[in-house]
């Protein structure tokens, strides 16, 4: 549903974004990621038109970009507030009309909404009188009021914690199953992974890994795996199937590592231990996103 | 459209139904017309009141006259000496003694006033000022000249100043009305333009350090919320001066039914008018109204519609221009604090209009630097609200208008590109080159 072609941005001496472009599909959750200063906020501030790319163009539903988009995005930015003064159900009703919702239709889904997230007699208060979290509650409430078809968010889950986080996660999966396409943006992945359908990774505005969370995750599988045993045995080096790569003793018990010879398998390796010891746990190790990202990142940083 | 509508009824009503709001506006009409009731009644009762007894020690033989008593000041001649007054001051009932040495009529040196008490710089001036006359008595006798032919000289002289306007008609009006009028509007409308000008800043900075900035941009254009806040803020000024107008109004028209009642005012006039002259002596030919009647009289002529008008197009052309660079400076800081060195090149150009609006303007208000100042729509507003009760020829109001109209257009268009990168930026110190950068960038 969007779609991002070769976007370049330039700031004085700095070129935030140089040359990238995205696939997002519609009903998906696209995964945004990067380390601090990559591009990240600069191209989502490109796709909720909050500034212009120098060339490379965004299509939104294959029209390209305009005024009307507006209304079927929601964004939450990284830094974000409320008019501190003003109370919570007039601000979030003055954000939605500010989306195009009438008056009437506002009311009635704040209502709704702060019935749900249990934010109910919370209409009249000041923003001052809330604490953060609650402040996070009000604002999410604000970005997904108007219906959007894509909702935008960045770093979501800081300053959450972790009973509204999981409050929040959870509305976000059944908007998605409603229909909504979300996109995260984080440079911490542990918070969005299990979320996440499919990832980008920017670093120093070029984009250095782009695709599904299973095939990335795929890749950079590279046939290791923990085993932990009892018995009073020493797995040395079996010759053409595997290679131990780590050795550990916890109580009483053996953890080794290693990694399989070329066109092996796991059966392979349980076949070759089990006459001499027990084994209480097989598994495959799979490289987290954050393994993957500071890997990638880091690799860049080498060339 | 509709977004920049929603924009300003928030920026309005958020401020209009502050408890400061509205205390400020339904106060200050009460305040300003309480002080001035104050210092009229003072002042009046202050005349009435003051009776000074002086006692005289003159060891004078130039002088041929005394120093006339009259219901304010009593002047006692005494044969005793001086050192013998001073003594005895306390326990008896002068409030001052006067010592009038002999002198040379040319220079005279020596005069001395002592009391138990500083005397104060009203009394001051009423003593030299006698004293001074009686001397011109005295040199004028000296020439020659006679008493009678004496009294016969002081003739008051007044005029009544007539502008001839451009139908022909002969207006009145009066040097003293329009020079309160002008510096009424002149004060008024520098702080309209700084006070809401200061309120456009301060409500950028608090949606930057609220960081709302980024989720209201996501909704709507920098530019619209940049002239929403603006017209927003326009719309609680204008309210609050023709709340003030109306306020006034009814104030001073019950004030005024009331103490009309009380005191006849042209009793008050009479002797503020007397109290204004008596250093010049003593034989007042009276003109047949005091100078307070005299004002109500020519305000009369003053064309009050248009004054109001004008004004409210000043305040409205002025205070765009001002508050889009107030705006501009806004996004570019991260709190109030860091607002100082913008600050300075807005506020000069705005308080030297003030400074010289009320006094040279008001000295010359048709003279060239009047007519620049009114012109260049950085004094413009202070400078044509200030010359307007002297009446300025149509054209030249129309040209100003114009002028304030295409600088405010300007304004707004700087200030807009500054705006819109610099709401968006955070934990930078700005400086004024980082601000033309901004304004060079596309988009």
């Amino acid at each position: 549903m969007l779609s991002v072609k070769n976007i370049v941005k330039q700031y004085a001496a700095h070129r935030a974004l140089d040359q990238v472009s995205l696939e997002v599909e519609r009903g998906k959750i696209f995964g945004l990621l990067g380390p601090n200063g990559a591009g990240k906020t600069s191209l989502i501030r490109i796709i909720t038109q909050i500034t212009a790319p120098d060339s490379g163009e965004v299509l939104f539903n294959g029209e390209r970009l305009n005024a009307n988009h507006i209304s079927q995005i929601g964004y939450l930015p990284e830094e974000r507030g409320l008019y501190k003064k003003m109370e919570i159900g007039e601000q979030v009703l003055y954000l939605s009309k500010l989306k195009g919702l009438s008056t009437a239709e506002a009311t009635k889904r704040i209502k709704f909404w702060f019935e749900k997230l249990e934010m109910a007699g919370w209409w009249s208060k000041k923003v001052e009188d809330l604490s953060k979290g609650m402040q996070q509650k009000v604002q999410f409430v604000a970005t997904i009021l108007h219906q959007p078809e894509l909702i935008i968010l960045d770093e979501p889950f800081s300053g959450f914690d972790p009973v509204n986080a999981d409050i929040i996660k959870n509305e976000i999966l059944e908007l998605n199953k409603q229909g909504a396409t979300f996109i995260f943006s984080t440079h911490r992945m542990e918070s969005v992974e299990e979320l996440c359908d499919h990832i980008a990774l920017i670093d120093r505005s070029k984009k250095i890994l782009d695709g599904s969370v299973d095939e990335i995750k795929a890749t950079y599988r590279n046939n290791t795996y923990w085993i932990e045993y009892e018995g009073d045995y020493n797995v040395e080096t079996a010759k053409g199937i595997f290679e131990v790569l780590q050795t550990e003793n916890v109580k009483g018990k053996t953890l080794i590592k290693i990694q399989l010879q070329k066109d092996r398998t796991a059966n392979e390796v349980l076949s070759a231990l089990l006459p001499y010891v027990a084994i209480t746990r097989l598994d495959e190790v799979i490289p987290t996103m954050n393994d993957i990202f500071i890997d990638k990142v880091k690799r860049q940083d080498y060339e | 459209m509709n977004k920049i509508l929603l924009i300003i009824r928030r920026e309005y009503l958020s401020r209009v139904k502050k408890k400061s709001f509205i205390i400020m506006t339904f106060l200050t009409p009460l305040l300003i017309a309480g002080i001035y009731g104050l210092i009229g009644y003072f002042t009046y009762k202050g005349i009435k009141d003051t009776h000074d007894k002086i006692a005289v020690v003159s060891t004078n033989k130039t002088l041929t006259d005394k120093l006339a008593s009259d219901k304010n000041i009593e002047y006692d001649y005494v044969s005793k000496g001086l050192e013998e007054m001073k003594k005895s001051l306390k326990t008896s009932d002068y409030d001052y003694v006067l010592y009038l040495p002999e002198f040379d009529l040319k220079a005279p040196k020596g005069v001395e006033l002592f009391g138990a008490k500083q005397a104060g710089l009203s009394l001051n001036n009423r003593i030299s000022g006698d004293i001074e006359e009686l001397i011109r008595n005295q040199k004028l006798k000296e020439s020659g000249i006679a008493q009678a032919d004496l009294d016969q000289l002081k003739t008051s002289v007044d005029i009544e100043t007539k502008k001839i306007a451009d139908t022909g008609k002969e207006e009145s009006s009066s040097a003293g009305a329009s020079t309160v009028i002008a510096f009424i509007a002149g004060i008024l409308m520098f702080m309209f333009i700084m006070l809401y000008g200061i309120q456009v800043m301060r409500g950028v900075i608090e949606e930057k350090t609220s960081r709302i900035i980024e989720v209201m941009i996501s909704s709507v254009k920098p530019f619209q919320l940049m002239m929403g806040k603006i017209i927003g803020i326009a719309l609680v000024g204008l309210t609050q001066f023709i709340l003030w107008i109306v306020l006034t109004l009814t104030i001073s028209t019950v004030a005024v039914t009331i103490l009309a009642d009380k005191v006849d005012v042209k009793k008050i006039a009479a002797s503020t008018q007397s109290g204004s002259q008596v250093t010049t002596g003593t034989q007042v030919v009276s003109p047949a109204q005091g100078p307070l009647l005299d004002i109500q009289k020519s305000l009369a002529g003053l064309d009050f519609g248009k004054i109001v008008s004008v004004f409210i197009f000043f305040f409205i052309g002025g205070y765009l221009f001002y508050s889009a660079l107030y705006a501009a400076i806004g996004s570019a800081v991260d709190s109030e604090t860091e607002t100082q060195q913008f600050m300075m090149p807005v506020m000069m150009p705005l308080l030297l209009g003030y400074a010289l609006s009320l006094s040279v303007v008001t000295n010359d208000p048709y003279g060239n630097i009047a007519f620049w100042l009114s012109m260049i729509p950085f004094t413009s507003p202070i400078a044509m609200v200030v010359r307007l009760p002297y009446g300025v020829p149509n054209w030249e109001l129309a040209l100003s208008m114009v002028i304030l109209v295409v600088g405010f257009i300007g304004t707004v268009w700087v200030a807009s590109r500054i705006y819109r990168v610099g709401i968006l930026m955070y934990g930078k110190k700005t400086t004024f080159k980082e601000m033309f950068k901004w304004f060079t960038y596309k988009n």
